[in-house]
């Protein structure tokens, strides 16, 4: 069988589990015990080593505590009250067009300029009947097949690519590596693999946006992606229009491997629902993101964080190759009661790494906003460089922007800067803005709009603009 | 529950004086405060170790001990020798507007007062502020009256003979309109294990000049801490010096009480050898238009280890606050440590607030440049890291104290280990 015969089999086969077969019978009762995870392994057809792991980090989890260190307060999440594998709503239960969903959602989609069949799928419409995603995904997996690039849901990778996956899943985040990644190793559905073969620069950017069968992903999603010597990928996550979820758990892990000479970026535009304003309902958001940079290799993360309701999320790079860069730009904006601890580490390990840090956060409402950074410069890291620059910007007198950074150099040709301001929109500005006849909306989202430019414009083309429209909307109703 | 920590609760029972009923709630709480390990945030760099070991004893008998002689200095003494307070190194005649007296020798009324004000400043959940209320020798109360300039500075010095172990209690209040300058300091023979603690409150528009130099080294251990409550229009500036030793752990906390406060800290850390020197400085804008400027510079050298927590929290109310925290570090060694963490908490937003840190080495381009001038290396890079801390020296407004420490610094940096 060809590889190209396999993964249109897989796909196929993926898209008949998430649509058609299966779903109705399979949504589990909540609960977590041994027992769960087997029918969740068994489930995904996954071989004997994988349910081991899975039940390995199930019994690291138990013996493990709930961090309380970040600056966020949420009532005690009852893990046995979770249901661990919720498959795809089924046809019948979904809106059958655009007019049965919320309006508010489609001035939201519309603001964002998001064309009409993606405004269904997002909406969760059935959108088989009316497009044709086959077309998609066939046209768009063509073109990664013939750059022999592999991108598939994880579930099916475990399958069909046993021994790359065992040989990477679980090195740069680890099962015992925290009680929320623990967690999501023990029963983590599906998420996104990615395989770049040496030296092949990615044809197009990867997003789970295209990949129809993510849409209705679980909870604990796994993405990994492995760029091999001197490849180069992009890749784009998270959803750009608001999901309409109750109040759950999201506790995802990434894992990044950028061998020597390979450069993999990844963007985020993350806008879970971050509950009403008065702080009900929204998704709690942990998430362990972290890569490990070999030799010259380099990875960029670019976050957009504007939802969910708690946000603790600190993607990481390990600069264990020489000559590694590692990068994080960040915008998070909290509003309403939302609450983001939110930051990165940057752990030097080879000489002359390179790491920088951009963050802006943005607190509006009675939000409380978070930096909470590591650079850790190890004996080893001769002539390794860090620049660190966190503003903070305050929107309202009931708001908090606080800023946590740790610095730790064991190495003294290593340098390591790290600055950070908090200020508020000034009335200077406000009051230029408005002379030249702007509202004060649009002003404060202009000067805020600039306040995030050196991260947007870090951020693929149309990311950058969605993700300024995005902090338009966010900042509806904060200001005045 | 470290037996440490169950020995000095059950010494701290066994004491039966007029501050039993404050040393009481201590223990009460020290009973249920868990002993820190590394995952407790505020001990998350520094070990405990040294302390579980200390042999360190109480020593009844007042040894004939002296401070370490400041050239030029004409101080105040107020003298502890094994954290007992040693009277007769107290002039006879004390400048007016000042009065020192201790917490025992007072009537009932004036220690119910006493009593009122002690522990009021320095945080309730203070893990050592807690062992040093349980297990305080006694209680010395400096009061300065309002309106009165005192010219001389008072000098709090706390000597410690081989083994010996203090817990020193010093309450100072400036009266509205008055300034008082204080020089804390620490001289032990080794083996030694000090908790001093000083609680200040700066009345209306009342001035502290503040110095605290932990020079002790070596075996000796050391958590004490610096509490300051500043009220309206009041302002203090202080100077710590440290040289660090098995532990030195010092909690300062400046708590803007009023409006319109200026509150200055400037500290120098000079590591060597296997020392460390840890120093949480947390600061608290409780009140509107307050100032706060710090600097924090350290040097390390050795197998020495620094840690910095700086901590800015300005509360709700606390608008048109300006705070800046610059924190820079020089690493000389890679056995040498490096762990710093500028904190600011804000939840007013018309505030301005700045933290800067670094951390890298002497300036290679600076060291060649005096070397191509004929200067040994070893001599430029203490020229340049004498630079690195002198402009905070040269802050100090007392100059007989920075014309003292000066000399002391440059001989501790000719002697560091470079490699």
């Amino acid at each position: 069988m060809t590889v190209q015969v396999e993964i249109d089999e897989a796909l196929g086969r993926e898209y008949e589990a998430g649509f058609i077969s299966d779903i109705e019978s399979e949504t589990f009762e909540p609960g977590l015990d041994e027992s769960v995870i087997e029918r969740i392994s068994k489930m995904k057809g996954e071989p004997d080593w994988m349910l081991e792991w899975r039940l390995g980090a199930f019994r690291e989890w138990l013996k493990m505590e709930e961090p309380d260190w970040a600056l966020v307060d949420y009532p005690k999440i009852d893990f046995q009250a979770i249901s661990y594998y919720s498959a795809p709503k089924s046809m019948k239960d979904k809106p059958k067009s655009l007019d049965e969903v919320d309006p508010e959602l489609l001035r939201t989609y519309e603001k964002l300029g998001i064309p009409l069949i993606e405004q269904q799928m997002l909406a969760g419409i059935a959108v088989d009947a009316v497009f044709d995603s086959v077309s998609v995904v066939t046209t768009f997996r063509e073109k990664l097949y013939e750059a022999g690039v592999i991108f598939c849901p994880i579930s099916e990778a475990i399958v069909e690519y046993p021994e790359l996956v065992k040989k990477y899943l679980g090195t740069v985040v680890g099962r015992k590596d925290n009680y929320y990644s623990a967690l999501n190793c023990a029963v983590f559905t599906d998420g996104s693999f990615v395989y770049i073969p040496k030296g092949v620069r990615c044809p197009m950017e990867l997003s789970t946006y295209f990949r129809i069968n993510e849409q209705n992903t679980g909870q604990f999603e796994r993405t990994l992606i492995i760029a091999d010597e001197g490849s180069h990928v992009s890749y784009l996550e998270g959803c750009t229009a608001p999901q309409r979820d109750e109040n759950q758990l999201h506790a995802a892990v990434v894992e990044l491997i950028a061998m020597d000479n390979a450069e993999i970026k990844y963007s985020t535009v993350q806008n879970w629902y971050p509950g009403d304003e008065n702080g009900k309902g929204g998704i709690y958001n942990f998430v362990t993101k972290r890569g490990i940079c070999h030799t010259s290799a380099k990875i960029s993360w670019t976050q957009v964080e504007t939802g969910s309701a708690v946000t603790w999320k600190y993607p990481s790079c390990i600069l264990k190759g020489d000559n590694s860069v590692g990068e994080f730009y960040s915008v998070a904006l909290t509003r309403g009661r939302q609450q983001a601890d939110t930051g990165t580490k940057m752990i030097h390990i080879g000489k002359n790494t390179k790491s920088t840090i951009i963050t802006k956060g943005i607190s509006a409402g009675r939000s409380n906003n978070s930096y909470r950074g590591l650079v850790k410069m190890m004996a080893s890291a001769d002539g390794a460089r860090n620049f660190t620059e966190c503003d903070s910007l305050l929107i309202g007198d009931k708001c908090g922007a606080h800023t946590f950074p740790y610095i730790e150099s064991r190495n003294p040709s290593a340098i390591v800067e790290h600055e950070a301001t908090t200020s508020k929109v000034s009335d200077e500005q406000l009051f230029l803005c408005r002379q030249r006849g702007l509202d004060p909306e649009k002003a404060v989202s202009m000067i805020v709009n600039g306040f995030c430019k050196e991260v947007f414009k870090e951020l693929p083309m149309e990311f950058a603009v969605e993700a300024s429209k995005l902090l338009e909307i966010s900042l509806e109703g904060s200001v005045g | 529950m470290s037996e440490w920590l169950e020995s000095a609760i059950i010494r701290g029972q066994k004491i039966d004086d007029w501050l039993t009923p404050k040393r009481t709630q201590a223990i009460d709480l020290l009973s249920t405060t868990p002993w820190p390990t590394r995952k407790t945030e505020a001990w998350r760099y520094t070990s405990l170790r040294a302390i579980q070991n200390s042999k360190a004893k109480n020593i009844e008998t007042i040894a004939n001990l002296l401070p370490q002689n400041i050239t030029d200095l004409s101080a105040i003494e107020l003298v502890f020798i094994n954290g007992q307070w040693d009277k007769t190194q107290l002039p006879d005649v004390l400048p007016k507007g000042l009065s020192i007296s201790l917490g025992s020798d007072l009537n009932k009324e004036q220690q119910s007062q006493a009593l009122a004000n002690f522990s009021d400043i320095k945080p309730k959940r203070h893990l050592f502020g807690l062992v040093n209320d349980a297990l305080a020798q006694d209680v010395v109360i400096v009061n300065v009256e309002d309106g009165f300039n005192i010219k001389q500075p008072l000098r709090i010095s706390s000597l410690l003979s081989l083994g010996a172990e203090s817990h020193t209690r010093v309450q100072v209040t400036l009266g509205k309109e008055s300034h008082l300058a204080v020089i804390e300091d620490v001289k032990a023979e080794g083996d030694s294990l000090c908790t001093a603690f000083v609680e200040y409150q700066v009345s209306a528009k009342a001035h502290l000049e503040h110095y605290r130099f932990a020079l002790q080294t070596g075996s000796n251990v050391a958590v004490g801490g610096c509490h300051f409550n500043l009220l309206d229009h009041s302002s203090m500036h202080s100077t710590i010096v440290a040289f660090g030793s098995d532990l030195s752990r010092l909690d300062t906390d400046i708590i803007h009480s009023g409006e319109f406060v200026d509150a200055k800290l400037n500290a120098i850390y000079l590591l060597d050898g296997n020392e460390l020197f840890d120093l949480h400085a947390t600061v608290e804008h409780a009140m509107p238009n307050g100032t706060t400027e710090e600097n924090v510079r350290c040097i390390v050298a050795g197998r020495s280890k620094a840690v910095f927590n700086g901590r800015i929290h300005i509360h709700r109310d606390a608008q048109k606050t300006l705070a800046e925290l610059n924190n820079r570090n020089l690493l000389m060694t890679n056995t040498a440590e490096i762990n710093t963490k500028p904190e600011l908490e804000i939840y007013a937003d018309d505030v301005r607030c700045a933290h800067g840190a670094t951390s890298a080495q002497v300036d290679k381009q600076a060291l060649y440049y005096l070397q191509t001038r004929g200067i040994d290396r070893a001599k430029a890079s203490v020229m340049l890291n004498f630079g690195f801390i002198n402009e905070l020296i040269d802050l100090m407004p007392n100059t007989v104290l920075s014309e003292w420490i000066r000399p002391i610094i440059r001989n501790r940096f000719s002697a560091m280990e470079v490699k």
